[in-house]
């Protein structure tokens, strides 16, 4: 996939310095949160003077979604993952792993364009994402839209 | 690999209409200029009968001056090209445009465009800038090589990058995956752009754009006995102070394309000033009471528009409206079958993986200058509610700033070209020395 390239891997490409690279925290804090449960969500930042995705904050296992909306900035692009319990119409617990690309419309267009143009190539590096959303306001990943999209 | 990014790169997007170009990193390009080129046969200009015959022809329609432009060979013509050169009349000038239906007809016009916008505008060299340039979402293979070999060859710039219209438009607003409704100049293109990439075979394209409701206008003003005067085609003398005397010139040798092409320049802009998409589909009857709208001509006369402003933007909801304006060539009789806006926006759609048709639906982007019309996105939005399928959550969006909107192909444009992380996506030259022009096929998707 072309638009990869943003997004490399230091250690495996000599030639990478310039492009966009994820910290191993990320992909671990991610293990944590699909294999051991031990976090509902993770929010992720790029960080563009060292060009690497960064894990900006965790949230415990016990958190809910109010505390998830709230970690994230109003006006700053963000990816996001969280870990969306619910009980199917068979009365079956399930959960699924959101992968959630905020960008609000307030952010700044260079802000917008770095986290769309790494978007495909950091999702890849966490295996095990279920549903994608992408938002660009609130509404658009409101409680509600995650139930419609985790059914 | 192109290492080196001290030197900022250029990023140009040439569309059908006006060129727009400048540095990457900068949020709105320096130079935006029409990119139409003023054409003057040099033989022409001793032989007074094949004048005549050329400029007759010419106006008829642009196509057939332009066959008759390539069998003269070219070496002959002397082109001008910027808003001042074309602002100035000149006897037996043409103004034809290199593009036709996306496609490029004629390069010698292209290059032209990319030299004055280097030379005149940016001035810069352009071997020292790498160059991003936007792309036509369904641009062929051939053109994309074309491009790449005039702009190594010729231009010999260090490193190039096409990328897609679309996408450039995508990524600017935030999602790697939507459904891009650019309406330029030239045409509309409908295209969907997942994960980065466009769905080629879904893209959706009609050639009714901003020139073509311009034409719209001032055929229905003409039938109305308004006449728009070209500026060059007058003088206002102040006979007494505050009152003028409109004195006409007289160019027998004034081509056909360059009067249109001045008459264009005022009615696009009578377009932009007054009108406006209407909420619902245009009625005759229920805006035949409606009040008019006063513009001031460049020549001092004032005219009224009164339901135009709604007809005219209507087109582009309802193409079969324009039959409705006397003198205006209908698509239908040309043989090609037109579709208003959300009708593409849904055959796009369509033809689309069913997986992610609801995600288009809640992402349809704006872009384009016609796009910018007033209430073009609440009537959009309203009418695809009525038609698309129930489950769908259909949201329209469009930069709320208006330069952004005009020029989000180009702002997406500088931004890439600008990140850290994309200097190492360009096509350099010694990559393209090594493998050479189809080796832009692997490089830019």
């Amino acid at each position: 996939m072309f638009w990869e390239g943003l997004l490399c891997n230091r250690s495996s490409e000599a030639n990478s310095a310039s492009g966009m690279a994820v910290h191993d925290d990320c992909k671990l804090k991610f293990l944590d949160l699909k294999a051991k449960r031990k976090f509902r969500f993770i929010v992720f930042k790029i960080d563009e003077n060292i060009q690497q995705v960064m894990v900006e904050r965790v949230g415990g296992h016990d958190e809910t979604y109010n505390n998830f909306l709230a970690a994230i900035p109003a006006n700053e692009c963000r990816y996001a993952v969280y870990d969306f319990d619910f009980t199917t119409d068979e009365n079956c617990q399930k959960s699924k792993i959101f992968f959630i690309a905020w960008s609000p419309d307030s952010s700044r267009i260079r802000s917008k364009m770095l986290y769309a143009s790494s978007r495909d190539r950091f999702k890849r590096e966490l295996d095990g994402i279920q549903v994608e959303l992408q938002a660009t306001d609130p509404s658009e990943m409101s409680i509600d839209i995650i139930k419609a999209r985790a059914i | 690999m192109y290492g080196g990014d001290e030197v900022s790169a250029i990023v140009i997007d040439l569309g059908s209409h006006t060129c727009k170009a400048g540095y990457a990193g900068e949020d709105a390009p320096k130079a935006v200029f029409p990119s139409v080129v003023g054409c003057i046969d040099e033989m022409d200009v001793d032989d007074t009968t094949s004048t005549e015959k050329n400029s007759g022809s010419a106006g008829e329609s642009k196509s057939n001056a332009k066959s008759l432009d390539t069998d003269k060979g070219k070496g002959k013509r002397k082109l001008y090209v910027g808003s001042q050169a074309l602002g100035f009349r000149r006897d037996n000038m043409e103004v034809l445009s290199p593009i036709k239906d996306g496609v490029v007809v004629d390069w010698d016009m292209v290059d032209s465009i990319w030299d004055h916008a280097f030379r005149e505008c940016l001035l810069i060299d352009a071997q020292e800038h790498p160059m991003l340039l936007a792309e036509p979402s369904s641009n062929s293979q051939q053109q994309r090589e074309r491009t790449a070999e005039i702009m190594f060859e010729k231009y010999k710039v260090p490193a190039l990058f096409l990328a897609k219209n679309a996408v450039l438009t995508s990524f600017a607003s935030g999602r790697a995956t939507s459904l891009v409704v650019d309406s330029g100049g030239g045409s509309t293109t409908v295209a969907p752009v997942h994960d980065g990439y466009v769905l080629q075979k879904a893209v959706v394209s009609s050639p009714v754009g901003g020139e073509y409701l311009t034409d719209c206008l001032l055929k229905s003003l003409e039938s109305k006995g308004i006449k728009i005067m070209p500026r060059y085609s007058f003088k206002r003398k102040e006979i007494r102070p505050g009152e003028f005397q409109i004195v006409e010139l007289d160019f027998p040798n004034t081509t056909e394309s360059y009067k249109l092409y001045s008459q264009r320049v005022i009615a696009s802009d009578i377009k932009e000033c007054v009108c406006r998409a209407p909420d619902t589909p245009y009625d005759e009857s229920a805006y035949s009471n409606i009040p008019m709208t006063p513009y001031e001509l460049p020549d001092g006369q004032t005219i009224e528009i009164g339901a135009d402003r709604f007809k005219i933007p209507d087109v582009l909801f309802n193409p079969s409206l324009a039959q409705t304006i006397p003198g205006v060539e209908s698509f239908t009789e040309t043989g090609r079958s037109v579709q208003g806006l959300p009708h593409m926006v849904i055959e796009s759609i369509n033809k689309c993986d069913v997986d992610i048709r609801r995600e288009l639906f809640s992402s349809i982007l704006l872009a384009g200058g016609t796009a910018s019309m007033q209430q073009l996105k609440e009537r959009l939005e309203k009418d695809l509610l009525e038609e698309s399928p129930q489950a769908a959550r259909v949201k329209v969006l469009a930069s709320g700033n208006a330069t952004e909107r005009r020029f989000s192909v180009w702002i997406g444009g500088s931004i890439l070209a600008s990140l850290g992380s994309f200097q190492q996506m360009w096509f350099s030259k010694s990559e393209y020395e090594e493998h050479g022009a189809s080796y832009i096929q692997r490089k830019c998707p």
